[in-house]
């Protein structure tokens, strides 16, 4: 026995069952539609850019295209030894291919960036390779310049092989792939990135801080005080908010040097001597002065937001059922305002991390911070794939901040206004 | 011919008469410098040709242009550039390669261009434009009794305490520690460069500035704008610094209180490109050429102390000294080349930064980090 099911229809006699997603379909288009622009304003300005980034930092193939027979050579060769001269054959071979082509140069570049002294090397050998004779090139180069006998040198073509590669990640740690394939730290004088993350991480997490312990009583009095106070002092907080960063850099850096106002008021008020006067900048501290003032109202403004939900009545509470101020402050305040204090802080770290002007002016030898070496190898060394592998590792850092936070905290806890 | 193409062929004419009136853009590095080059040879050129000429400020390196090339959007014609960027930017085929003595006018007594330049360039893409000198410079009211004169006295800190500003990169600093350090220069500095190219060399360098650096009477102040040096002298926040001697003699004639060094001094050079595929190419090689003629030279020495790339230039200044632009300053002996400077020197070796550049760049940060 079975009960045949009667299909309900609509009007015009399409089951009601289709016509109700057909009408949620449209709705659903209608509904994508709406966030495309944004979509497309994500996938152009963010999502494609990182893709960019990240194929450059690994991207490997110029070399790879440009001595094909090299390579194919050097398969068979381990690598401890000078090759042999199928090797040196095949090299010239490939060189005078990229000499026709007028590409030589830009070898010459890639080549120098894996081991220093080769660009004027290849540019000797271009020079003299016209009185080459046929056959016998190992030792003919070898005349050009005693470098090209190194087996150093060789062994950096060989690292170039691969049309892909992580050398430039590994040495933002200091390291690199040795001939055995190892991978190794590099010797000692060289080693300078790690110290350089170390910095930065300490320069923001300390700035952090002080932004912290500084904000929080500024945006209690903030929220507590009577209107026009209040309304005063955050103009105060926002009027060097919108003061452009380089004019408070610079005022920093009147300020704080050694002939400067707040030496020469120590001076005056007879704190120091004249001829010993303290430095305030060109150091740490005059990094953590003139970055924590920037950075304070990226603290005090979520602070205030949250603050201002917080009502006097539960303090009041608090004090009534027999709280010491301290303990109702610890017990109920402070907790109500971690949400606070998390979007705070997470924004000042985030935006100190990636710094750089501001410590570079006022922070002499140790303002050096990883983003001026991101800069200096886009600008100066034109190592645009170290500086997008250094750029990444950057955003991958910060990310996993959030990501911990996200754990520790709860990112919907987060609160700015 | 039918209607078609004569028309075609009017609009091409028009196109390429309008296209010919633009200007040409020229990129170099702001300040007195820009100014010098712009009223040097800049605006008599753009007069004489009829070309106009704009420049544009920059701040070194060749990542703009790297970028342009790139995007396919080149809008820059001409660059003033490092010896060793035109070294780096002719190797990526980013410049366009000179043939000097067809692309530059001989100089006015028939020598053809190539020997008539100072020196020989350091790539095809290159033609020289100034020299300037990295040398020191103290502040004459503040020095106390003592004087410094020679490189030695930069590294001395017992007789004269105090502060040293030295440039933020490992570019010529090696080279006057080893001077310091009692290493003879040779010709050319030819000693000094043969030491850099050891690793002892290397390290006894960089021991030198590290120990000035750590030193509690010395220390470093570092510098990367060319604005600094000077800036520094007049506050005095350092004792002495390294400097370029266009902006120390520019501070001088601005009346501060200032005093150069030349012994130990590092001559370098400063070069013109052009930019391969720029916007206008046919007007760009009118313009250098007109630019980097003997007269267009000199003419940029009126408004700083950088001397001219063609021997003939400093002629064309002898004969009309006091040559700078307030017309009483004599300036051959404010020249980095001249006679009285140039007894202990050294020529910047931009084949040796353009290969070594990247690892000495990495040691130099690394010792830095690690300053106490």
């Amino acid at each position: 026995m079975s009960i045949e099911i009667k299909q309900i229809l609509t009007t015009d006699g399409i089951p009601l069952e289709k016509s109700l997603k057909k009408a949620e379909r449209i709705n659903k288009i209608k509904a994508f539609l709406l966030v495309v622009p944004l979509l497309l304003f994500l996938l152009i300005t963010y999502i494609v850019p990182i893709g960019e980034l990240f194929t450059r930092s690994v991207d490997d193939k110029m070399i790879t295209s440009m001595l094909p027979t090299t390579f194919k050579a050097m398969k068979n060769w381990d690598g401890q030894e000078l090759p042999s001269e199928e090797i040196f054959a095949s090299f010239m071979s490939d060189y005078k291919v990229l000499v026709e082509k007028k590409e030589q140069g830009k070898l010459g570049q890639r080549l120098n960036k894996e081991k220093n002294g080769f660009n004027s090397i290849l540019k000797k050998l271009l020079r003299q390779m016209k009185n080459f004779e046929e056959g016998n090139y190992k030792e003919q180069m070898l005349t050009v310049h005693e470098r090209f006998g190194d087996v150093k040198y060789w062994q950096a073509i060989k690292r170039t092989a691969p049309p892909y590669t992580i050398a430039k990640y590994l040495k933002a740690v200091d390291m690199y792939t040795d001939e055995n394939g190892d991978i190794v730290k590099v010797e000692e004088n060289r080693r300078v990135y790690v110290k350089l993350w170390i910095r930065t991480l300490e320069v923001a997490f300390f700035v952090t801080l002080f932004c912290f312990l500084m904000g929080y009583p500024i945006a209690h009095l903030l929220a507590t005080m009577p209107m026009k106070y209040s309304n005063l002092l955050m103009i105060c907080v926002l009027l060097p908010f919108w003061t452009s960063l380089l004019v408070r850099t610079a005022s920093w850096m009147i300020l704080l040097q050694q002939q400067g106002m707040v030496n020469d008021l120590l001076v005056l008020i007879g704190l120091v001597s004249d001829n010993n006067r303290p430095e305030l900048m060109y150091n740490k501290v005059g990094t953590y002065v003139a970055m924590s003032q920037i950075l304070l109202p990226f603290m005090v403004l979520p602070l205030y937001s949250v603050m201002k939900t917080v009502s006097p009545s539960l303090m009041r509470a608090g004090k009534s059922l027999g709280g010491t101020p301290f303990v109702s402050f610890w017990k109920i305040y402070f907790p109500l305002t971690t949400s606070g204090i998390g979007a705070g802080s997470l924004l000042v770290f985030i935006l100190a991390v990636g710094y750089y002007i501001t410590p570079e002016l006022v922070g002499g030898a140790s303002g050096t911070l990883i983003s001026n070496q991101i800069a200096y190898h886009m600008k100066k060394t034109l190592d645009w794939s170290f500086a997008s592998a250094m750029g990444l590792m950057l955003l991958s850092g910060v990310m996993a901040i959030y990501w911990i936070y996200n754990k520790l905290v709860g990112i919907d806890n987060i609160k700015l206004g | 011919m039918n209607k078609v193409s004569k028309l075609l062929l009017a609009i091409t004419f028009a196109f390429s008469i309008t296209s010919s009136a633009f200007a040409v853009t020229a990129v170099s590095w702001g300040g007195a410098y820009t100014n010098s080059q712009k009223l040097g040879y800049g605006d008599p050129t753009a007069e004489k040709l009829g070309i106009p000429i704009n420049w544009v400020d920059y701040s070194g390196g060749l990542s703009e242009i790297k970028a342009q090339k790139e995007a396919g959007a080149i809008t820059w014609d001409i660059i003033d550039v490092y010896a060793m960027d035109t070294i780096i930017g002719c190797d990526e085929g980013l410049f366009i390669e000179f043939d000097f003595d067809k692309d530059f006018g001989p100089a006015p007594d028939g020598t053809p261009a190539s020997e008539d330049f100072f020196a020989p360039m350091p790539s095809k893409c290159a033609v020289g434009n100034i020299l300037y000198s990295w040398n020191y410079a103290y502040n004459t009211e503040k020095i106390g009794s003592k004087s410094p004169t020679t490189i030695k006295d930069f590294f001395d800190t017992k007789k004269f305490p105090g502060k040293r500003g030295i440039y933020t990169g490992a570019l010529t600093n090696l080279e006057i520690a080893l001077a310091a350090d009692g290493m003879k220069p040779g010709k050319g500095g030819a000693n000094i460069y043969k030491a850099l190219n050891t690793k002892e060399g290397v390290e006894r360098a960089m021991n030198k500035i590290k120990a000035l650096c750590e030193d509690p009477n010395g220390g470093c102040h570092f510098w990367s704008a060319g604005a600094k040096p000077p800036e520094l002298l007049i506050s005095g926040e350092v004792v002495m610094t390294t400097g370029w001697n266009g902006r120390f003699f520019g501070a001088q004639m601005d009346g501060a209180p200032l005093a150069q060094v030349w012994d130990g001094q590092g001559l370098d050079y400063q070069y013109m490109v052009v930019v391969k595929d720029g916007p206008n190419p046919a007007d760009t090689m009118k313009v250098i050429r007109e630019m980097m003629s003997t007269e267009g030279l000199a003419g940029s020495a009126k408004h700083i102390a950088y001397a001219p790339f063609r021997k003939s230039s400093l002629d064309v200044i002898a004969k009309g000294e006091p040559w700078y632009k307030d017309g009483k300053t004599n300036m051959l002996p404010e020249m980095p080349t001249s006679g009285a400077n140039t007894k202990n020197y050294f020529l910047v070796d931009a084949v040796y930064w353009a290969d070594n550049g990247t690892e000495l760049g990495e040691k130099w940060e690394a010792m830095k980090a690690g300053l106490k």
